[in-house]
């Protein structure tokens, strides 16, 4: 259910700065990083600010204090994809880094291999990190659960979190939560019949699933995957544990996972029977 | 005397057809060249559409010169909008130029090869033409977005300025090719030299037009110089004359060249004439335009900004974009009004020098005549402009579309 990898551990970066911005463990942040530092890429499409809170942009960061400001989980979509082109074509990038949800990680997989209008684009793309994605809300989605549920204002948060079965809305003095319950139905259309929940065509996926608080399960899947977040370990980038001493553990990841697919399954079927197109 | 018959001509772009009158022993008396291209009609397309709509849509009309038509359609709308493009959005539109221009010369060099290039050099004179295209490419691809049909360049500039590190990459990069395109430049000179080709091949005393030695000056295009007539009225020959698809542009009344030669005339003296002067011209012209590109990306300053704010809705002046493309002066001229386009024409490189290509075959046997139009590099697919009207007959009739 986890799709091909080849190793599983749970992983946190030891730079306290990283640690302090990220989400969970760090991880997409520190291996970008790191990849730049080394040279592996030149630059790396992530989610950046954007003109709104919380409304995030694609930017092309190309060192690592970029890809700090970058840092953190925004639940609505930032269009990267979009920004790839731009990135090797005006940015000049000839290697080239990038974070993706599942539904991303998929369409760059296949403008790899039928490289239509991406031509000298795709074949730049040298480490796809992809993310744990279970749902994705449009921004009016969230400004629903934050404004109205909750009666927040957008400026004042800090970080959004899902967990524990609670959508969790962080500002500097309080902590607030939604039961997930009421965030059903905002998600896009599209999530509804998405099987991938762990990002099985990326090179290296990671999201918090697994492991500990402060801490991410991090997948390689790819050799080159495999030997980038190898060689962070060594060089002390991340410290690591066994996947098998952590709580709550594999166990859940694959629950969920196979809770996406099943649900899916399930919608997918039901799109059919109304002879409604669906793209699997 | 015999009439003979190249229909359609080959190695160049688009299909034409080349009637050669001949006396007893093969001199060609009577030189007539036409375009016998299905009309494209993309004028007519863009006709009522936004003015964002016109670059896209004729840079299709051919994918041998997408760059020029491109630039030429928003400079005229540029025109007739009345916008200042700042001066980086001018730099990054004359280099993606310099840059095809380059790249155009070498694959007209491809089309020549089997006619001056010996089998033991063949395979080397090809891998020279494809690692320049290759880089030269490489430069639209950075700078407008798309090597073949540039997306981003646009009414007003370009859509974006480049990266400093993509600035620095490009200007490595086309330093390193220098050495290569002189050799190469070297290379074909020699072997069009020394192929022997009787003195005076292709001469003609029509004169030339140009309005820049790279990029293009609608200021030294005057439109009231410009004249247009049927073919039915220009060729003598009434069967030709039905089927010929182009109409015949005149400047001062006159027949003129257009193209690297002409370019050569106009800005820097070039004295010679002929077959021979005009591949000279255009290989010659290689290192001018890469050069060029090299002291664009050396002064480029890539924060400025690359594209001015500008009021759409148009006044209906009539706007003219003059871009020098590889094979001569392309002008697109605009009208904008109410924020559409109202009217829009094309008038292309090919055009202007199919009338003197023809009569360019003259007093030479005729076994040379191919060489003659290859000279010019003629490229058809925008050079029609007139509709076949009865496929019976195949009878051309003036469209609509190119009333000025």
């Amino acid at each position: 259910v986890l799709g091909t990898y080849k190793e599983i551990v749970s992983a946190r970066s030891t730079d306290r700065e990283i640690q302090k911005l990220a989400q969970d463990g760090g991880i997409v942040t520190g291996l970008l990083a790191y990849a730049l530092d080394e040279g592996i890429i030149e630059g790396a499409v992530v989610a950046g600010p954007g003109k709104e809170f919380w409304k995030p942009e694609p930017m092309v960061a190309m060192t690592s204090d970029e890809l700090k400001a970058a840092a953190g989980t925004k639940y609505t979509f930032s269009p990267n994809v979009l920004m790839l082109k731009k990135a090797v074509r005006q940015y000049g990038i000839e290697k080239l880094g990038t974070v993706a949800i599942p539904c991303q990680t998929m369409g760059i997989r296949k403008a790899q291999t039928y490289p239509f209008g991406v031509r000298f684009v795709a074949d730049k793309i040298k480490l796809l990190v992809g993310i744990y994605c279970m749902e994705n809300f449009p921004y009016t989605s969230l400004q629903t659960f934050i404004c109205e549920k909750l009666g927040l204002n957008m400026e004042l948060v800090e970080k959004m979190d899902i967990g524990k079965g609670k959508f969790w809305v962080y500002t500097q003095d309080d902590v607030y939560t939604l039961p997930l319950k009421e965030t059903h139905g905002y998600e896009q259309a599209g999530c509804k019949i998405c099987k991938d929940y762990v990002a099985e065509l990326a090179d290296v996926s990671t999201g918090s699933v697994g492991s500990p608080d402060g801490w991410s399960t991090v997948i390689t899947r790819t050799d080159s995957g495999d030997s980038i977040l190898k060689q962070a370990v060594e060089a002390g980038i991340f410290e690591t544990k066994p996947i098998e001493e952590v709580k709550p553990g594999l166990g859940l990841l694959e629950k969920l996972s196979a809770q996406k697919k099943e649900k899916a399954e399930k919608n997918i079927a039901a799109r059919k029977e109304m002879g409604l197109p669906t793209p699997y | 005397s015999e009439r003979i018959v190249i229909s359609p001509t080959s190695r160049q772009e688009g299909h034409a057809e080349l009637v050669m009158e001949v006396d007893d022993e093969g001199i060609v008396t009577k030189g007539r060249y036409f375009s016998i291209t299905p009309v494209r009609g993309l004028e007519k397309i863009v006709t009522g559409k936004a003015p964002e709509t016109a670059p896209v849509i004729v840079q299709r009309i051919c994918g041998v010169c997408p760059i020029p038509h491109t630039l030429a359609s928003v400079e005229a709308i540029d025109d007739s909008l009345d916008i200042e493009v700042p001066k980086a959005g001018r730099l990054l539109r004359e280099l993606t130029l310099a840059a095809h221009h380059v790249n155009s010369h070498a694959i007209h060099h491809f089309l020549i090869a089997p006619d001056f290039v010996p089998e033991n050099l063949m395979a080397d004179a090809i891998n020279s033409v494809s690692e320049i295209r290759k880089n030269a490419q490489y430069v639209v691809d950075m700078v407008a977005g798309e090597g073949i049909h540039p997306s981003d360049v646009r009414i007003g500039g370009m859509a974006d300025n480049i990266t400093e590190l993509a600035r620095k990459r490009l200007y490595a990069r086309l330093k390193q090719l220098k050495p290569k395109v002189d050799e190469h430049v070297e290379l074909m000179i020699g072997l069009i030299e020394d192929k022997g080709l009787p003195k005076g091949l292709g001469v003609h005393n029509q004169p030339t037009l140009a309005s820049h030695q790279i990029y293009g000056d609608r200021t030294k295009f005057d439109l009231d110089r410009f004249t247009e007539v049927m073919p039915e009225s220009w060729y003598d020959d009434p069967e030709i004359a039905k089927r010929a698809c182009s109409t015949i542009p005149l400047y001062d009344g006159r027949n003129v060249e257009v193209g690297p030669r002409a370019r050569m005339v106009e800005f820097q003296g070039f004295k010679e004439r002929g077959v021979v002067a005009q591949h000279v011209a255009r290989a010659l012209e290689m290192k001018t335009a890469l050069a060029r590109a090299i002291e664009i990306l050396d002064e480029l300053d890539t924060s400025a900004p690359v594209r001015a704010d500008f009021d759409e809705r148009g006044t209906g002046k009539l706007g003219v974009g003059a871009i020098e493309g590889p094979r001569g002066l392309d002008v697109h001229m605009a009208q904008v009004e109410n924020g559409k386009i109202q009217f829009y024409s094309a008038l292309v490189p090919t055009t202007w020098n199919i009338p003197t290509m023809g009569p360019a075959t003259e007093g030479f046997h005729h076994e040379y005549g191919p060489h003659v139009i290859r000279a010019y590099d003629p490229c058809l697919s925008c050079a029609t402009h007139v509709m076949v009207v009865d496929d019976e007959d195949r009878s051309v009739i003036r469209d609509e579309m190119v009333r000025l």
